[in-house]
This record gives C-alpha cells, sequence and structure tokens, in this order.
C-alpha cells in the first residue's frame, strides 16, 4: 500500500489523538508516543503540521518493512 | 545463527578473515583484539546459546554481519555531534550504536534522542557499554573502534550499515513489564534524577512516596508509548536529599505506573515469546538485554532462546530502554 499524502485527514486525527490504533511497528509506536505528547502539550496548528510532517516521513522511509505495511492497512484501509 | 560467544583467538581469527563484526566483551579481552572491521563495547556478561546467562572475562560475544550488510561506515559522535545520529543513517539499511555508560554523550542521548532530527525514520539499535560489577569505581566504560585502534570513554561509536535492495531492517523489543494498577506518577521535568511528583495529581517528594509506599524498586516504572512499555529503572534513593536517581531519564508530561510483579522471568519471557513475537530465528542478527534482568531475575545458566547477546548497561532501540531485550530483525522483501 503507498503512504497517503500529508493532506489525508487520518494523520491529523492519529497525531491529535481523535483516533486510535493497535499497531505493529516499533519505529512508528515510538514516534507516535512521542508526537501525541507533544500535541497534547501544544495543540497549534503549526505544531500539528510539524508532527505530521515527522509521521509521514517514517512511514514513507520505511514503506517496505512488513510491520509499517500492517500499519498503513489498518490506519488507511 | 550470526552470535556467538568464542575466545579471543577465535574472534581474532575472524577479524583477520576481514569479517564484519560487532564485539562485546571484558576490556582486557577486547585490548588483545587485532585491527580490522569491527566495533565493540565493554561489558562481562552474557546470554549463550549453550550455557544461558554467563559472566566471563575471557570470551568475547561476537555478532558476525557479513554476508547481512553490504557495506559498513564507522562514525565517532560526541554530545555536540550525536543529535544528527539519525539523520546520518544509511538510506537503505540500520545503523549500530555503543555509548559508554555514563558519558555525556549517554547522557544528551537519553535525554533528548526524541527530539533529535529524523527520529524514528531510520532504524537505531544498539547498546551502553559497562563493566565487570567488582570494576566499579576501578575501571570506565569503554568503546573500541577496531578499524583505528582506539578505545574511548567518551563519545559513541555507530556503525553504519547498508543493506541489499531486497532486504529491511527492523527493530523489535520484548518487555516482560507492564504498568501496574497503582498511582499515576507525572514528574515535572526531564532527568534522571527527580525530587518531586504528582501522585495522581498531587505533588509529593518522590523519595518519601517510594517509602511510604514500600515499592520494590527492582521493578521498573512503566510508561506506555502508544502501546510499547518503555520502562524507567530505579539506580538510587538518595533519602538525605530527597531524590531519587534513575538509569533512564523520566519525562515531564508522561504518565508513569510502577510494574506489575513479573514472577519467574525465564517462564515469563517464553508465555510471552509465545503471545507476542512472530520472530523467524533466521531473521534474528543481534540481540541484547539488560543487565538489571540478568541480577535481578538470576539469569545466570538460564536460556532466553531464541536471543543470546551481551548483557548492558542500557538498551537501544531509538532510544535509551532500560530493562528491556531489544533485537534486530533483517526481512527479504
Amino acid at each position: 500500500m503507498d503512504v497517503p499524502e500529508k493532506t489525508h485527514k487520518g494523520w491529523e486525527d492519529i497525531v491529535t489523538g481523535r483516533k486510535a490504533y493497535v499497531l505493529k511497528s516499533l519505529a512508528v509506536k515510538m514516534v507516535l508516543g512521542s508526537l501525541t505528547l507533544s500535541v497534547r502539550g501544544d495543540s497549534s496548528p503549526g505544531n500539528i503540521a510539524a508532527c505530521i510532517d515527522q509521521l509521514h516521513d517514517v512511514f514513507a522511509k520505511n514503506a517496505h518493512t512488513p510491520s509499517v505495511q500492517e500499519d498503513l492497512k489498518t490506519i488507511f484501509g | 545463527m550470526r552470535q556467538h560467544i568464542m575466545s579471543i583467538d577465535d574472534a581474532s581469527a575472524l577479524i583477520w578473515e576481514d569479517r564484519t563484526l560487532i564485539l562485546a566483551g571484558d576490556e582486557d579481552a577486547l585490548r588483545q583484539l587485532p585491527q580490522g572491521n569491527w566495533i565493540g563495547g565493554t561489558i562481562p556478561y552474557f546470554i549463550t546459546a549453550d550455557q544461558g546467562g554467563i559472566a566471563t572475562r575471557d570470551m568475547v560475544f561476537v555478532t558476525d554481519l557479513t554476508g547481512t550488510v553490504t557495506g559498513v561506515e564507522v562514525t565517532y559522535y560526541d554530545q555536540n555531534t550525536i543529535p544528527s545520529v539519525y539523520s546520518d543513517g544509511p538510506q537503505h539499511g540500520f545503523s549500530f550504536i555503543i555509548i559508554p555508560a555514563s558519558s555525556l554523550t549517554h547522557l544528551s542521548f537519553a535525554l533528548n534522542a526524541p527530539s533529535y532530527k529524523d527520529f524514528g525514520v531510520r532504524p537505531l539499535i544498539g547498546w551502553v557499554s559497562g563493566m565487570h560489577l567488582d570494576d566499579l569505581g576501578k575501571k570506565t566504560p569503554k568503546v573500541f573502534n577496531g578499524q583505528t585502534g582506539e578505545a574511548f570513554e567518551e563519545g559513541a561509536l555507530v556503525l553504519q550499515a547498508e543493506l541489499p535492495p531486497d532486504k529491511v531492517a527492523e527493530i523489535g523489543i520484548v518487555n516482560l513489564f507492564e504498568q501496574g494498577d497503582g498511582d499515576t506518577l507525572v514528574f515535572p521535568s526531564d532527568g534522571f534524577v527527580v525530587k518531586s511528583v504528582l501522585v495522581n495529581g498531587e505533588k509529593q517528594n518522590f523519595a518519601a512516596y517510594l517509602k511510604d509506599k514500600k515499592l520494590d524498586t527492582h521493578l521498573p516504572l512503566v510508561a506506555d508509548y502508544y502501546g510499547v512499555q518503555v520502562n524507567i529503572s530505579f539506580q538510587a534513593i538518595h533519602e538525605a536529599e530527597g531524590t531519587v536517581q534513575f538509569y533512564a531519564p523520566v519525562f515531564s508530561g508522561v504518565h508513569y505506573k510502577h510494574a506489575k510483579p513479573v514472577g519467574d522471568y525465564v517462564q515469563g519471557f517464553g508465555r510471552l515469546l509465545e503471545k507476542e513475537c512472530s520472530l523467524e530465528a533466521n531473521r534474528l542478527v543481534f540481540s541484547c538485554n539488560c543487565i538489571l534482568n540478568y541480577l535481578y531475575s538470576e539469569l545466570e545458566g538460564k536460556k532466553t532462546a531464541p536471543f543470546t547477546g551481551p548483557m548492558t548497561f542500557g538498551e537501544i532501540a531509538y532510544q535509551l530502554l532500560n530493562q528491556t531485550l531489544v533485537y534486530l530483525q533483517v526481512h527479504e522483501v
């Protein structure tokens, strides 16, 4: 599965904690642990956009990893 | 199998064959090895396939990357350059880091890694070097660059490894500890040493709280990072100063809980592997576990198959972890 564009609403939903998932990739989970905490402390549009950039980069640069592929399907269907 | 414990002579023979190695051993053992394509860190405690947990100053634990990686580069970092450790990682591969315990680089990495550029983007695994516990105060943890013959007690060595296009690296952890049902603990600032804590929202002195509750400090504090249980192990309680010291930093705003007891480590480990870990042993490249698990769970003579490796002063899977087994798999895709 390809990595959706950063404009996909799913990215904002996950970094803001509006939607939560049971995920597989350790990298994705560790980064999300840090990003959701960051957004809890600063929910400004600028910080949310920066968090989406970082999370998108983790998926894009690890898209061939089996667990990341599973997580893409879990989040984006 | 890519991980073996062996004599200094056997390890030397592999180095002379120009194999690409990551080594762990007592300082005196590592100093006897010839220059070659290796990095190493000091520690004399291991889990081995044949004997289980052992402490030895005369053997070297070898992780052989030859045939797995297509190229490696060894880079030295200090506390000023370590923030680029993720960005510098290979485009297709992984980085392997060894940091001497209590060095400035160790402290800086532990506190700041999640905020470094490209955190999580490229795989970073490794461990914190230490020493025999009988040598505390006499020797210092070190890392060795086999390519140059240099040893460092300050800084970090990173082996950046490229993989073939049809393989990907993936890091995993096995952590027996999970959050207990007790109080929620939140600390006001990041650090290895804390004085105050919010206990269910109420400010208290943390040292006094631990004493009052009679909490077992062999069990870590545990945070939930989006489903990953991240441990913070206790190092010391300084009652006179009213402070508590940890082996990894706590972070402000994170909700911690004292861990549930694990009972028998080896049995619990087996159950957890069956339940959660779909690991195939032929994909396993490296693993290490924590010296505190070795000590508190009395792992001497006990096995944790399929995992072997050094028992370290800190484990690194993207960031510093405590009392956790970390491992690296390489998948074909």
